[in-house]
């Protein structure tokens, strides 16, 4: 007992000392106090070995930021946050390790289960200890050996800083600058790590790269910066997320994500988002605040794909910048909100150069006292010849006590742009859930049919790997939403 | 008191209105574009300029300039309010006299009247609302009684004729149960004319009873046209609307329609061609606030010239607002180079066993069709011109009186040549 007193102590006063030094000095702490100001600023950047040029650019984000107001455009409403109350820098922590999947929450097997995914995975996801015979070590290395072999860079953000700090600095806010919007600062400010992703010319990435079987496991942390670069006439498919749920601590995601696509080159990102949701009656769940943005070269080509059915908020619109002549921008989107959700999201398209071309299909399902928006800006600058655009916006509504809404804006400063934009809304059809019925399936299985039907465009754009679970996701999304 | 209202003076009616207005407008914001319902038009050029409400009385045909038409539709059978300048001309006039039909200049009726009927509450949310609303002039107070149907049109001619003028027409409708009348508001402007045209027009139409509007904005000079439209409808009433801009250098026009009964059924439809550096937008909002309502809206626009359309249409269903079948469709064309279209159409749905669509679209013309006219003979400009009606026929086909379509017709292919 005594011993305990003597440790107790020591622990007190060593706390003690270290906030006599501030801060400042306290490199070896894994946690910083919350609270946001220039020190923390240069804390983070000097446990990152940053260089100078990086920390002057986190400063003058965090200067940027400070003059600008939390936007409240979006058609979301949530108490606001306290961001002086977030600690904003953690390293990553060893989580506990469980002994087997017994001692998971047996809620989140049964979903893992429904998803389909394996035994192995299930509990690299739930954080159960795996041999080390598991297959994904083995194929992580097999990876990276052939990445190297065509000079594809994949690593962390934090690693490219160190390693390849030209490309990084050329390239970082370049697509999504500072002064963006309230969060892209906050999140240039801060940010801890993310990925980052180089193809080198004429080179097509031979495989998927997935945040999934990423070879970098630190923990992406809730100030993620994505940055994707493809040279010329490249090819990546890019899949971030996952579709397990996932628990997460943090209440804020303010990501970005900067995608750069080069004279013909090509960047398909797929994204599966299933943070959690908050329970039924709207407590808890992430709100998540993401600015993605790509910018396409010549004749280049990004294709965005999402499919949301977590976060209590989301707020986030993949965009795409059609600089050069011939560029291509698409964006799939399935949108699924239930209980107490709301989401606003959409994308935005600048046609720039000529005979640019954009297509936007997006898909929202409304259930539970959710509300689901769509926010879309088409934008067909005056130097923009022969541009066209086709957007669809669909919505499905479950039951009569939630929302969904279409704000599409329309631009055009262009005589010879071709623009057009059709939404449609409404209840998920009795006759068809009748019908099924019918023929012996039961009613959710029914929603879950006509639901995966309604989305297949969209769904039919995943890759492989992501299509299967997330259709599978969609329908317990949506489980106990009986309309 | 601001800059920009100090020449203006307020008749003496409406008093009360009037002072609850007053204290609003230094404490509303100007709109600039940072605002979402401004974003695209913007008023600072306004708001900076010096203008006066007109001083005089009426004017007759003696003082009337010569160029205008009292009578803005001649072929039309119709009765007829004349404002010029805001004032009320009765010797232009033609009120009806009907049992069951009370029609008259707002600035006649008496206060207890005007406590009863001003309950629009714009003025409380936008500094060009409690302009009005502080400064209103006259306008036409119609109101028909249960079951009577108003055997002509009424037009209600509204003339600017002046420099640095402000005009503050303000008129009320209320159509009992059964009733039926269509008003037609016709803004038109001299050439030397310059200044704002704020106008507000309030009507209520009771359950079963039917009104048709029709908005014509002719406005040379340079004048500020805001025009803001509200319309409520009771269970069962029909409202249909059609907005023309043939001409004006600066012109918005709101139309606000909400359904406060079961079963209300809404038709609006509007066409713009603004040339030049001409700025036209046209904001709708349809509020289904119950059951069983439909509602139906085209827009049609071309963009001439460095001109600029914008659109933004509104709907909302409201949780209650059950079985609402509501469709929008805005189709433009930018025709020229320098030329721009903002629209924005907007869904917002809060019921789910509803119908809902809109669509937009922004376009030139049919390359096929032009090159099948031309195959049949005709030359490039006959073609396209030809293609043009029919882009607007739509909506010009759906206005009720044929008098009045032709007319709208006929100063359109004035404007555009055609032949």
């Amino acid at each position: 007992m005594m011993g305990q007193t003597e440790e107790e102590k020591l622990i007190d006063e060593v706390t003690a000392k270290s906030y006599e030094f501030g801060f400042t000095t306290d490199i070896d702490s894994d946690t910083i106090p919350p609270g946001l100001n220039e020190d923390v600023i240069r804390t983070i950047s000097a446990k990152k070995d940053e260089p100078q040029w990086l920390l002057d650019w986190r400063l003058e984000a965090f200067r940027i930021w400070s003059e600008m107001e939390e936007p409240d455009w979006a058609h979301v409403n949530y108490p606001k946050l306290d961001l002086q109350a977030i600690s904003y820098y953690s390293a990553p922590k060893k989580k506990v390790e469980l002994g087997s999947l017994d001692e998971v929450d047996p809620e989140l097997l049964k979903t893992m289960e429904k998803l389909g995914i394996s035994i192995e995975e299930q509990k690299r996801l739930s954080g159960v200890a795996v041999d080390f015979v598991m297959d994904s070590v083995s194929v992580a290395t097999s990876f990276k050996e052939k990445l190297g072999e065509l000079g594809v860079i994949f690593c962390s953000l934090g690693e490219a800083i160190q390693e390849h700090p030209d490309l990084v600095r050329k390239y970082l806010g370049t697509v999504v600058p500072q002064r963006d919007n309230y969060y892209a600062a906050l999140n240039s400010a801060v940010f801890t790590d993310g990925s980052f992703c180089y193809i080198p010319k004429g080179v097509r990435c031979p495989m998927e790269l997935s945040t999934y079987f990423r070879i970098n496991q630190a923990g992406t942390g809730q100030f993620e910066r994505t940055l994707v670069i493809a040279d010329e006439g490249s090819y990546v498919s890019y899949l971030e997320g996952c579709t397990a749920p996932q628990r997460d601590e943090n209440q804020l995601h303010a990501a970005v994500v900067e995608i750069i696509s080069m004279d013909e080159a090509e960047v398909k990102y797929s994204t599966v988002q299933n943070w959690y949701p908050g329970d039924a009656k709207g407590v808890g769940g992430v709100f998540n605040f993401v600015t993605k943005r790509g910018i396409c070269h010549r004749a280049a080509k990004i294709s965005w794909t999402q499919v949301e059915t977590g976060s209590a908020v989301t707020w986030k619109y993949p965009s795409c910048i059609l600089k050069g002549d011939d560029s291509i921008g698409e964006f799939f989107s399935v949108a699924v909100t239930n209980n107490m959700q709301q989401a606003d999201t959409g994308t935005k398209m600048i046609h720039l150069g000529k005979r640019t071309r954009s297509t936007i299909i997006s898909k929202g399902i409304s259930s539970g006292y959710s509300q689901n928006s769509y926010r879309g800006l088409v934008q067909i600058h005056p130097g923009a010849e022969n541009a066209r655009n086709f957007s669809v916006c669909d919505s499905l509504l479950m039951t009569d006590t939630c929302g969904a809404h279409t704000f599409p804006y329309i631009e055009v400063k262009n005589p010879t742009a071709q623009v057009e934009h059709e939404a449609t809304t409404s209840k998920i059809g009795e006759d068809q859930i009748f019908y099924c019925q019918q023929r012996g399936i039961e009613e959710e299985e029914a929603i879950g049919l006509i639901v995966k039907g309604y989305a297949k465009e969209v769904l039919n754009k995943l890759p492989m790997e992501f299509a299967v679970e997330a259709q599978k996701l969609l329908t317990i999304s949506l489980e106990g939403s009986v309309g | 008191m601001s800059k920009f209202t100090q020449n203006f003076t307020a008749p003496s009616h409406g008093v009360e209105l009037r002072s609850e207005a007053l204290s609003l407008i230094d404490s509303l914001p100007v709109p600039t574009r940072r605002s979402e319902r401004w974003k695209y038009s913007s008023v600072s050029k306004l708001a900076n300029s010096t203008l006066s409400t007109h001083k005089g009385g009426a004017v007759g045909l003696e003082g009337w300039p010569e160029e205008i038409n009292p009578n803005p539709i001649p072929e039309l059978d119709a009765y007829r309010v004349v404002f010029r300048n805001g004032v009320y001309e009765p010797t232009l006039s033609d009120l009806p006299i009907a049992d069951g039909i009370v029609c008259m200049p707002l600035s006649s009726i008496s206060e207890d009247l005007a406590r009863t009927i001003f309950n629009n509450e714009y003025h409380k949310t936008e500094w060009v609302g409690a302009l009005n609303a502080a400064y209103f002039q006259d306008g036409l107070y119609l109101h028909v009684s249960k079951n009577i149907k108003l055997d002509r049109s009424i037009v209600v001619h509204h003339l600017t004729d002046g420099e640095n003028v402000a005009n503050f027409p303000r008129h009320y409708v209320r159509i009992e149960e059964g009733g039926e009348a269509d008003v037609v508001v016709w803004s038109n402007a001299t050439e030397k004319s310059s200044g704002m045209c704020n106008s507000l027009f309030e009507a209520s139409v009771a359950p079963n009873a039917q009104l048709f509007l029709e908005k014509i904005t002719n406005e040379a000079g340079d004048i500020y046209s805001l025009a803001h439209d509200f319309i409520t409808q009771e269970a069962n009433s029909r409202f249909k609307a059609h907005t023309f801009t043939i001409k004006g250098s600066w012109v918005r026009n709101e139309l606000s329609i909400v359904s406060v009964g079961k079963g209300t059924d809404s038709i609006f439809n509007g066409a713009y061609m603004p040339c030049g550096s001409e700025h036209v937008d046209n904001h709708t909002t349809m509020d289904h606030t119950f059951p069983d309502g439909t509602s139906s809206e085209l827009y049609r626009g071309i963009m001439y010239g460095k001109s600029t359309g914008v659109f933004n249409g509104k709907v909302f269903v409201r949780p209650d607002a059950q079985r609402t079948n509501a469709f929008q469709q805005n189709t433009n064309i930018v025709a020229d180079r320098g030329a721009s279209i903002n629209a924005k159409p907007e869904l917002e749905i809060y019921a789910d066993d509803v119908k809902c669509a809109h669509g937009c679209t922004v376009g030139q013309f049919d390359l096929e069709a032009l090159f099948y006219l031309q195959s049949r003979g005709l030359d490039e400009n006959a073609a396209r011109t030809l293609l043009v009606e029919a882009f607007i026929a739509d909506v010009l086909s759906s206005v009720p009186s044929k008098e009045l379509s032709d007319e709208i017709k006929r100063l359109y292919s004035e404007r555009h040549l055609w032949s």
